[in-house]
């Protein structure tokens, strides 16, 4: 089905499908957000840290003796001093470990080496600067194909003599031996060398804390930037050996997550060890150059991947070998039997009869990480390697690229569908969405256009991407992170004025879960979505969950805040039933309402019931409307789309300016339509960015090479296109409100149509492929090679 | 980051090798040098500010003579730190006759390595900022020995 989805509510209740202006942003259009900076403790203390110049080096001595004489400074912290306390490594969520500190080998350019703690920031920084550390530099591994080849140097002996190499990890999903046979007989075979580079989420809030240990209290309070506050409590309480209870995890405003915000970084438990050292308030904020290069990178993948098909075009197998450069420790907050995350969504909206998919972890000396970077796990990689191939295909057996894909595929009747790598697809509707995307942009006449345009020298493209997201981590069966399933929860509160609290146990980062949770309410129940306050991210009074990333809180705890409702709704029916003294099967509800079949002025308002329920309530019935829900997902979600984009490119300086970017999206059904929209926006700016500006790489011995925003570009409304939205509506059939994420939508789904874009514009030229970042160098570089610039 | 040059500088080669593997004497024509500290007749300690675009770290450079044949050629090496920055390198120096008669041609290279916050925040800059800081301490050189007569 795809259908819009008419709101249910009246404006005043303003339920799903209404435009509600986000409850968030008074505060933060008049500066009155809370972010972690603006924290500020009686006595509290600040933590600056001595970071590496080497990218891999033996730490022969520190010197803190210099910065002890600094005016200010009271402590310096040093790798030897954790390891007394055993807190030296710490795990990462993906179950490697890393140094909270490093005892003899700095393993990344800006790694973490001493702790210096001050009465101010600029005494703390002085103190870094006096800490004098002697180091012997080692040789480097940057290129994680090297650091495979038989003899490499091992990064890290500490994994034993059974671990002597840089291999991390190796994950398969699919049928080996039935893809090889489709290649094996394919008509026609496509192949291609597609490198996805690491980039950084850039958040404009860096990360930070501020770590409280009450010693009188025995109570840690850690306020910090964390996408997943719960989770973080219980590491620190395992990893402390504190008890859970005295521990509390808060967050405030949080500047923008994308991912980057998952992890625990050392840079926390250096704070709260400073803390509990001092026995005050510590605060650590990262620079913007300590964020760039130390904090945990997105993407790193090279894929080589063969498809086959007939050369009539029916697409007939796939498969990829995949090498995921993870740095010196895989700290990715991937889901555990996930260790590549969903990349084997690989096959996309295409009805592949086989498919085979391996990943291999390796070590670098890198930083460590593997977040998602607003993409549920490695989603981005996928679908930019498949869109990729796609379009190489259309091009090699000479189908237009549309007519290829809607010939391939997964039709409406096939779901739910499952894939050749075991996913089950919950519902789509793809032939629709990319038919509305080409008659939005006019395809047709393009084509013509470009034809016009190449006979005459000038260089236009025209690039689709018909991407299938898999978000909504996720089903317990399947899904946990260092063992917690990766349900998610929601606490509803009904005062006796017929107002709302509701504690959710996922965390927003800009997203407007303060509004979108109330709109969920408001559907449910009736409330004035401005009767309902929504609150996250404190540990000591929010329900547990995983918290956000991945684009899961609508999908899990969004359905977890409906199903509370629903508890409640059925107790306000027992109460209206009880004081309109009827049965509660004689009542129909509305959202606001319960009235008795037939009789139209015989009803109870919510308002009404909520009183009654501390007032009047039926004998026998517990007082009070409560409810709490922890929801554990049958399936994932699938939201999808077709995007296009329409390119010309600057012979002369190799610029790629987006003229057109049509984005048709389906996210399911649609709880705040202007913020789907908003959030539509974002993804598509931060999918524009990597695909033709942002970059990190190192030189020869590890130095990242994007230390600032002067070289890690970031793009602005300057360079940023006009995009052009519309939608489909296909809802999850298995969701409570029928809902599928659409975070990160966006994000996927625009680096290949850009990308493909801009092949298809020099196709003819014999280029096949071009990596992303496409930036004026590399268009020249190819220009120049084929005697055009 | 490798880099390699000869200059021509009017004075005998012995005058040259003298002045050269001097620390105080061409410590001085190091652009932003501090102090010099000899440790004994092959190692020095010299302090520097160097800044590359907007950055600016402040050295404690070791150097050794790591090789020399007076007064044909010298190799030094080099190891300095500053706060979240670290250089080493290697510089070779042949001296040979000059065009003119009494003069010297000073052929040199060096391989730099760089690493930490210069190399990665400077990256841009740092080939630049290096070429032309060798090209104030050779015409530093060239000067305080012409000065000399």
């Amino acid at each position: 089905m795809t259908t819009e989805l008419e709101p249910r509510t009246s404006a005043a209740i303003g339920g799903m499908g209404h435009s509600v202006k986000r409850k968030e942003d008074p505060r933060f259009i008049r500066g009155a957000g809370e972010y972690i900076e603006d924290v500020v403790l009686p006595g509290m203390l600040w933590m600056d840290i001595v970071r590496s110049p080497y990218a891999h080096a033996t730490i022969k001595s520190i010197d803190a003796s210099e910065a002890l004489k600094v005016p200010g400074v009271l402590a310096v912290i040093t790798g030897a001093d954790l390891e007394k306390a055993g807190l030296h490594w710490m795990p990462t969520l993906a179950g490697d470990k890393q140094m909270v500190l490093p005892t003899t080998t700095v393993m990344y350019q800006a790694q973490e080496v001493a702790a210096v703690v001050a009465t101010d920031r600029y005494a703390a920084a002085d103190g870094v600067a006096a800490v004098y550390v002697d180091y012997e530099p080692l040789p480097v591994i940057v290129d994680p194909k090297k650091a495979l080849e038989p003899g490499a140097f091992v990064l890290r002996p500490d994994r034993g003599p059974d671990k002597a190499n840089n291999h991390i990890w190796h994950w398969e999903s699919g049928d080996r031996a039935a893809a090889d046979a489709a290649l094996a007989s394919a008509e026609v075979r496509v192949s291609e060398d597609i490198y996805i580079p690491r980039i950084h989420v850039a958040s404009i809030e860096t990360c930070g804390c501020v770590a409280d240990w009450d010693a009188v209290r025995g109570q840690l309070t850690l306020h910090m930037t964390s996408q997943a506050p719960h989770a973080i409590r219980t590491v620190l309480a395992l990893v402390s050996g504190l008890p859970e209870q005295n521990i509390r995890v808060k967050t405030h405003d949080i500047g923008g997550g994308f991912g980057g915000k998952v992890p625990v970084y050392p840079g926390y438990v250096l704070a709260v060890v400073a803390s509990l050292t001092v026995g005050k308030p510590v605060k650590w904020i990262e620079d913007r150059s300590e964020n760039l290069q130390a904090d945990s990178f997105a993407r790193d993948y090279h894929i080589h991947a063969e498809m086959s098909a007939t050369k009539a075009g029916k697409i007939t197998g796939l498969k990829v070998k995949t090498i995921a450069d993870h740095g010196y420790s895989d700290a990715a907050a991937d889901p555990s039997k996930f260790p590549a995350g969903l990349f084997n969504v690989i096959t996309g909206s295409y009805d592949f009869p086989d498919a085979f998919v391996e990943v291999d972890g390796v070590y670098t000396n890198k930083p460590p990480g593997g977040v998602a970077y607003r993409c549920s796990f490695r989603v981005t990689e996928a679908v930019h390697a498949i869109e990729r191939m796609v379009d190489i295909l259309a091009h090699e057996i000479g189908v237009d690229p549309a007519q290829l894909r809607m010939e391939n595929f997964i039709q409406p009747e096939q779901f739910p569908y499952r894939t050749p790598t075991g996913w089950e697809y919950d519902s789509g509707n793809y032939g629709v969405a990319l038919q509305k995307a080409m008659d939005l942009i006019g395809y047709d006449d393009l084509r013509k256009e470009q034809a016009e345009k190449r006979a005459r020298g000038e260089l236009m493209g025209i690039g689709i991407s018909s991407f299938t997201e898999i978000v909504g981590a996720g089903p317990s069966k399947d899904f946990d992170i260092i063992g917690i399933k990766m349900f998610d929860s929601c606490e509803i509160r009904v005062h006796p004025t017929g107002k709302v609290i509701a504690r959710i146990g996922v965390q927003s980062q800009g997203q407007g879960h303060e509004t979108t949770f109330a709109q969920i309410i408001a559907e449910e129940l009736g409330f004035p979505v401005g009767d309902v306050k929504i609150e996250y991210g404190d540990t000591d009074t929010a329900p547990y969950g995983l918290g956000t990333y991945a684009s899961r809180s609508t999908p899990v705890a969004g359905a977890a805040t409906a199903m509370a409702s629903r508890k409640i709704r059925e107790k306000a029916r027992q109460i209206a039933a009880h004081l309109l003294e009827c049965s509660p099967d004689d009542l129909e509800w509305e959202p606001g309402k319960f009235t008795v079949k037939g009789s139209p002025d015989r009803f109870k308002t919510i308002q009404e019931i909520s009183f009654a329920a501390y007032t009047n309530h039926p004998v026998g019935m517990e007082a009070g409307l409560e409810a709490v829900d922890y929801y554990d997902p049958p399936n994932l979600t699938f939201p999808f789309g077709s995007y296009i984009c329409v390119v010309d490119i600057d012979k002369g300086t190799g610029q790629v300016k987006i003229r057109r970017f049509v984005a048709v999206d389906d996210c399911g059904n649609i709880i705040n339509p202007m913020i789907v929209d908003g959030q539509i926006h974002g993804g598509l700016t931060m999918g524009f960015a990597p695909a033709l500006l942002e970059s990190i790489t190192y030189d020869e011995l590890g130095n990242n090479q994007a230390g600032t925003f002067m070289d890690y570009l970031l793009p602005t409304a300057v360079e940023t296109p006009r995009w052009e939205l519309d939608k489909t509506v296909t809802p999850s059939p298995h969701h409570p409100i029928g809902a599928k994420g659409v975070g990160e939508s966006a994000t996927v789904g625009a680096p290949p149509a850009i990308a493909n874009a801009v092949v298809d514009a020099l196709w003819h030229l014999g280029v096949r492929n071009i990596d992303i970042p496409m930036t004026p160098q590399k268009v020249w570089a190819i220009l120049h090679e084929k005697g055009l610039a | 980051m490798e880099f390699s040059g000869a200059v021509d500088i009017p004075a005998t080669r012995d005058r040259v090798f003298a002045f050269v593997t001097d620390p105080e004497e061409v410590g001085a024509c190091g652009p932003g040098v501090e102090s010099i500290e000899v440790i004994d007749a092959t190692h020095f300690r010299a302090k520097a500010k160097v800044g590359v675009g907007f950055i600016q770290a402040r050295f404690v450079v070791d150097l050794e003579i790591a090789e020399q044949q007076a007064p044909d050629m010298a190799v030094i090496k080099a190891h300095g730190q500053a706060p979240g920055s670290a250089v080493d390198a290697v510089g070779r120096m042949t001296l040979v006759d000059g065009p003119e008669p009494g003069t010297t041609t000073m052929q040199w290279s060096a391989e730099v390595s760089l690493s930490g916050m210069l190399a990665s925040v400077g990256a841009r800059m740092v080939e630049g900022t290096a070429n032309k800081m060798i090209g104030q301490t050779f015409d530093c050189v060239r000067a305080k020995i012409a000065a000399e007569g």
